[in-house]
């Protein structure tokens, strides 16, 4: 059964038309990454399933686990299981990472009817999580991703994706601002959180090269609001040899 | 006009005036008034250097409509009481710049006063205010921004930094934010300090007399707020007439023996 | 912040999102007894009476309130305040008392309840329940205008601290009371402290003697109980030489529809190499929805730093209240003297608040900090308004101020008023303010990690108003968190 199956997926921002019928299905246990020339609306697809304010569905239907995702408000998908990794992480002034996680985790437990994490067992948790992306612990005590160089707003990520454990991790440009050392660390950090049977990858990404450690089972190309084309790992190197515009005018895809 | 009365040190604007100098030449004449058209672009130059006991006072009443640039040069440095006062009202994405200095000494009371409001969404002002004070002068700064409750993404920065040469000077400022609109773009900063003891130290360390150390960093202090004058013969007037002061400033000890 | 802290902020504010609307929105029923309405000679009369002061002191009200009869009411540019019947409240209201009481057990079980509903912190309810091994923080519980609890005034009087209701210290040590009482805010200060002197019915004396650190943080809970009584707190608190003290005040009141008045005087003094450190949480009731009701709030509030490296720090957040008209003060005599004021105001519906400090540099070398968060909502109008003020005498005088805004809403104003008067060419003052809002982003942000929108805003509310929270007592930095939640509820979305 389906993790996530989206069907005909239109959206828009304000008048303008971004998502044309999109249509994707992701089971448990895959990796799949979407891939595409700028513009494309990848980055519009992932703030859509993470209900952002302002993207509006126009059509299509987004099913999550079950349950109809676009029915949910923006945390009550976060606690059903989706997990958005941020392009550009926002900065909280004031606010240390673990404040906010452990907030919003015991938030995500209260309303999945489970236990709040005390102070001691939430710590463990945070505490292995950081080692296995190594970013010290006291880059949590800090404020939310400020004064965090690019790296490590990726690294504080893909950490709350650890802490946060969620069913599907959606993953908007997690290799963008990362040196080779820091782009295998993170890669690392998604294969051991993510990688188990009940859980699912979306992957967005204009290289090939973090797909070099995380390596997919499916790859998609997304262009001008529609996946044009679909396929195995094969697919990722044909486009860094060949380049977006040859596949994209293959699949006779049009703006 | 006529019927005011003289105004009062209660009244916000006249707090740190000079009353009796005021009411010498009260009533005021009307303000000038500057009116910029939509999308226009103005620069306006004022360079108060009165002579020594007289009253200056210059009132502004400025508008600026959609989408136009206003911008203003001022030397505040004569007379008894140097007072200049701008009224701004910014429309749609307009633009006030005011680059000011103010350099007294003596007895004098110098003053800015600016009030601008952003009417309009998208305005943008910006003020720089330098002040160097001596002796027995006092140098007041009283500028006030408001932003109207739909004038959104304004973005208007006041930097007021006040000199004091003498610890019989007097430095007032009160740079004042009214917000009604939340997403805006207001910050001001104001310092008042003394000049920077190390650099003159180190300057005297590599042989520079005292004295000249200090014109240096003071020329430095103020330097910069007359760059934006287009027209170079007008720069070099501004920048010549702040020297001129500067140096009467620098000079002041050598008569009755109290030095900086 | 030690990862324990942490933890602890973050349970507060938990707790906090399950705080319902005005929680501390009723009445007791307790016995009272009124002075006569209105305010005449008669009324201070009366007061000073049943307070069974000595002759000076009656002299002293009376004068006070015979130059208040001579002084206008106030006003305000930006407050807007509707003119207030000073003859139809009442000024003084009393608790009937059965006897002397002995200890917290004769204490009125109604005023107990009243304690345990405003959710006095755990550690000082162990303390009224007698626990061993509480954490020691002596309670003089202020309920309307008379002081009825007192507790830990042994271990304090072993120490020698004088932790006394005001009365109680006009009676018992005058001379000490007489040397200090309006020596920092004198009777013509200005309008309400004349009123103050007047008709004030209790408050806290404290005296700390030379080189004693008070054994625990004093703890006074404020509340305004009897309808249309006008509520004027005294407090006078004098650290001696090389004494510390840490001064905690909060308060609530419960819901009336009738705007009450609140014009309390707080005094502090610090001789040489003392310190005091005063944190309010001001929770009174702030209105309804639509703007009626509510408490004004008119309070002078000002420090003598008059020793050298003296030092007095206060710390406020104001949540409450319809009209809040406060600054507390430093006046920084003593070489090498020290001010601080840490400052957060939330601004709800149509609360309007107008506070600051004013930190007067007179000393040698003194030195001050302004921090202060104002954050608007709804309708309100929130500002910050200060002085720095260096005299020509007092070299190198330092001074940095830093005033943020947070908006949230369109419908709200937030107004930064500082002066900056200096004289001395050795002053080194700083200036900076920025307005900001919360920003879609983060809001976004923080729901996608699993906050509902409240709680995110509370959050991110108490990100920006960290650098004063932190300034409070653990117990205080608690409720603080929770109020700031609490008093936002309903403004964003």
């Amino acid at each position: 059964m389906s993790l996530l199956n989206i069907e005909n997926l239109s959206n828009a921002i304000g008048d303008k038309a971004i998502l044309k019928g999109l249509s994707l299905s992701i089971n448990a246990g895959e990796i799949h990454a979407i891939m595409g020339p700028n513009g494309a609306g990848k980055s519009t697809l992932a703030y859509t399933l993470g209900g952002r304010p302002g993207y509006d569905v126009t059509g299509g239907s987004v099913e999550f686990d079950g349950k109809d995702l676009l029915e949910l408000e923006p945390h009550e998908r976060a606690a059903a299981g989706l997990f958005l990794g941020f392009q550009y992480p926002v900065e909280i002034p004031g606010v240390s990472n673990l404040q906010f996680l452990r907030e919003s985790l015991n938030n995500q437990r209260k309303a999945r009817g489970q236990e709040a994490l005390s102070g001691g067992e939430f710590i463990r948790l945070a505490k292995e999580k950081a080692g296995l992306l190594s970013l010290d612990m006291e880059m949590l005590k800090r404020p939310v991703n400020v004064g965090f160089s690019g790296g490590e707003k990726k690294r504080n990520e893909m950490v709350q994706m650890g802490i946060l454990d969620p069913k599907l991790a959606i993953l908007d440009e997690t290799d963008s601002g990362l040196d080779i050392d820091a782009l295998r660390v993170v890669g690392h950090g998604i294969n051991s959180i993510m990688r188990k049977p009940d859980k699912a990858v979306l992957l967005i990404t204009h290289y090939q090269r973090l797909l070099d450690y995380v390596q997919p089972d499916f790859v998609h190309v997304l262009a001008a609001g529609r996946i044009v084309k679909s396929g195995g790992p094969e697919l990722a190197l044909e486009l860094e040899r060949e380049g977006y515009a040859h596949i994209v005018e293959a699949e006779g895809a049009s703006a | 006009m006529s019927a005011l009365p003289v105004p009062s040190r209660r009244q916000e604007d006249w707090r740190y005036s000079d009353i009796e100098a005021v009411a010498s030449v009260w009533p005021l004449p009307e303000p000038t008034a500057i009116t910029v058209g939509e999308g226009e672009e103005a620069a306006h130059l004022l360079l108060q250097d009165a002579a020594d006991g007289s009253v200056a006072v210059h009132d502004y009443v400025i508008d600026v409509a959609a989408g136009g640039n206003c911008i203003f040069h001022l030397l505040n440095i004569g007379g008894k009481l140097g007072r200049v006062t701008f009224r701004v009202t910014l429309g749609k994405g307009a633009h006030f710049g005011l680059h000011g200095a103010m350099i007294g000494g003596g007895t004098q009371t110098l003053e800015i006063i600016t009030s601008v409001t952003h009417a309009e969404p998208d305005g943008t002002s910006e003020q720089v205010i330098r002040s160097i004070l001596g002796e027995k002068a006092v140098g007041s700064y009283l500028g006030r921004i408001e932003v109207a409750r739909h004038a959104q993404k304004t973005d208007a920065s006041q930097s007021v930094k006040a000199m004091l040469l003498d610890r019989t000077a007097t430095a007032n400022a009160k740079p004042e934010l009214e917000i009604y609109a939340d997403d805006v773009k207001c910050a001001h900063g104001c310092a008042v300090g003394e000049l920077d003891k190390q650099a003159l130290f180190y300057m005297a360390s590599r042989g520079m007399e005292p004295r000249a150390a200090q014109s240096l960093l003071l020329r430095a202090f103020v330097a910069g707020v007359f760059d934006g004058i287009a027209d170079e013969e007008d720069r070099q007037r501004f920048e010549s007439a702040a020297l001129a002061k500067l140096d009467a400033l620098a000079h002041r000890g050598d008569a009755g023996g109290e030095g900086a | 912040m030690s990862e324990e802290v942490e933890i602890r902020d973050a349970e507060a504010r938990a707790a906090a999102a399950r705080v319902a609307d005005y929680e501390h929105g009723w009445s007791s029923e307790i016995e009272q007894e009124f002075a006569p309405k209105g305010l005449s000679e008669d009324t201070v009369r009366f007061i000073s009476a049943k307070k069974e002061e000595p002759e000076w002191m009656l002299e002293w009200r009376l004068k006070a309130y015979r130059y208040w009869l001579t002084m206008e009411t106030p006003d305000w540019a930006k407050l807007n305040i509707p003119p207030i019947d000073y003859q139809d409240a009442y000024y003084y209201a009393a608790p009937k008392q059965k006897d002397k009481l002995q200890s917290l057990d004769e204490v009125d079980p109604e005023i107990l309840r009243v304690y345990e509903k405003l959710g006095i912190p755990i550690e000082e309810q162990k303390v009224l329940a007698g626990v061993e091994g509480a954490r020691k923080v002596a309670v003089d519980a202020v309920f309307d205008s008379v002081s009825v609890a007192t507790t830990f005034r042994k271990e304090l009087e072993d120490a020698g601290v004088i932790f006394r209701s005001i009365s109680e210290a006009i009676r018992e040590f005058p001379e000490l009371v007489k040397k200090w009482l309006g020596k920092v805010v004198p009777m013509h200060d200005n309008y309400f402290a004349a009123l103050n002197c007047a008709v004030f019915s209790d408050g806290t004396f404290v005296y700390v003697p030379e080189g004693v650190r008070c054994p625990m943080e004093l703890s006074t809970y404020f509340r305004i109980n009897a309808e249309n009584t006008g509520q004027f707190e005294r407090t006078l608190i004098v650290a001696d030489k090389g004494a510390y003290v840490s001064y905690l005040e909060g308060c609530t009141a419960p819901q009336r529809d009738e705007n009450q008045l609140h014009a309390a005087v707080v005094e502090l003094v610090t001789l040489d190499d003392a310190e005091i450190k005063y944190s309010t949480v001001q929770n009174w009731y702030p209105g309804d929805a639509e703007g009626k009701g509510g408490i004004y709030n008119f309070v002078t509030k000002r420090a003598l730093c008059q020793g050298k490296n003296s030092k007095v720090s206060w710390t406020q957040v104001e949540t409450g209240s319809a009209i809040t008209w406060k600054y507390p003060s430093c006046v920084l005599n003593g070489e090498n003297s020290v001010g601080e004021f840490y400052s957060v105001a939330v601004t709800n519906n149509y609360q309007q608040a107008d506070t600051g400090t004013k930190m007067i540099h007179n000393g040698k070398g003194s030195r001050s900090t302004i921090i202060s968060k104002g954050i608007s909502a709804g309708r309100s109008d929130n500002t910050y308004r200060g002085l720095v003020r260096v005299a020509p005498q007092a070299e190198g005088v330092r001074n940095f101020t830093q005033c943020d805004s947070l908006l949230l809403g369109d419908q709200c104003g937030a107004h930064t008023v500082p002066y900056i008067e200096v004289r001395n060419p050795s002053a080194t003052i700083e200036h900076e303010a920025t307005t900001s809002k919360i920003s879609d982003d983060q809001l976004f942000y923080a729901m996608q990690r699993g906050l509902d929108q409240e709680s995110a805003v509370a959050l991110i509310v108490n990100g920006f108003a960290k650098e004063v929270l932190q300034q409070l007592p653990m117990e205080f930095a608690v409720e603080a968190q929770k109020l700031l939640g609490i008093s936002l509820e309903g403004s964003v979305g």
